[in-house]
């Protein structure tokens, strides 16, 4: 839902001169399928291990009992990611700006909870207001 | 289309009902709960990277198996990153 959700507002994100991308420790041909299977036009990245939701600090291990239930779904981490450690990144989204500096960020530990991407826009028209006034 | 957090908050509704095509019994219910409350207990969501802190550089490869790179990006602007757990 939420990469549809995106998706619907892309094209407001490239008019304000801005770009998406999504991170995932999913492998490439899975990435690949889910891209096609929703008609995304910004990049779905494989972010193999985690490594960079790490840096974001976002990563946290699976207790026990939540794996059992898990793989009773009939969900594999370690199909999916090569994670043998069960390890997930929170959900998380950030804004950066050219300068690399994080200037909007939602971050949940409830995972059914997702910031709205209307206001991902809004924080964009942010940016591009300060920009304006600063030049 | 509605906005994206009332779309989840109906799935949830849907799923937490037991009825099909989930069929999720109390006990999973129960279990995602914990888990849930768990890790907003253990505070990982402050100590995430935050607003004002400089964001890490990453080189991936996209779906097309295209190596990216976050630095390309930013030098044509703001970038949108978001964070996805799965499809699964």
């Amino acid at each position: 839902m939420e990469l549809e959700a995106l998706q619907g507002i892309y094209s407001e994100v490239k008019a304000l001169g801005a770009q998406i991308v999504v991170l995932t420790a999913e492998l490439e041909r899975y990435t690949r399928a889910l891209h096609k299977k929703l008609n995304l036009t910004f990049d779905i990245l494989t972010d193999l291990y985690l490594k960079t939701a790490e840096q974001f600090r976002l990563v946290y291990v699976l207790p026990d009992y939540l794996r059992e239930l898990y793989r009773s779904f009939g969900n594999a981490l370690d199909r999916f990611h090569d994670e043998p450690e069960f390890r997930l990144p929170i959900p998380a989204r950030y804004v950066i700006d050219k300068h690399g500096i994080i200037r909007a960020a939602d971050v949940s530990a409830d995972y059914t909870i997702r910031p709205e991407p209307s206001d991902t826009l809004n924080a964009l028209r942010a940016l591009k207001t300060n920009a304006r006034q600063v030049a | 289309m509605g906005n994206l957090q009332s779309r989840l908050d109906e799935f949830k509704r849907e799923f937490e009902s037991g009825a099909p095509p989930y069929n999720a019994t109390h006990e999973v219910i129960e279990t995602m709960h914990r888990a849930t409350a768990e890790l907003e207990a253990s505070g990982l969501a402050n100590k995430a990277l935050k607003i004002g802190d400089r964001a890490p550089r990453f080189s991936l490869f996209n779906q097309d198996h295209v190596e990216v790179n976050s630095a390309d990006l930013l030098r044509q602007g703001p970038l949108v990153v978001s964070f996805f757990r799965g499809h699964w």
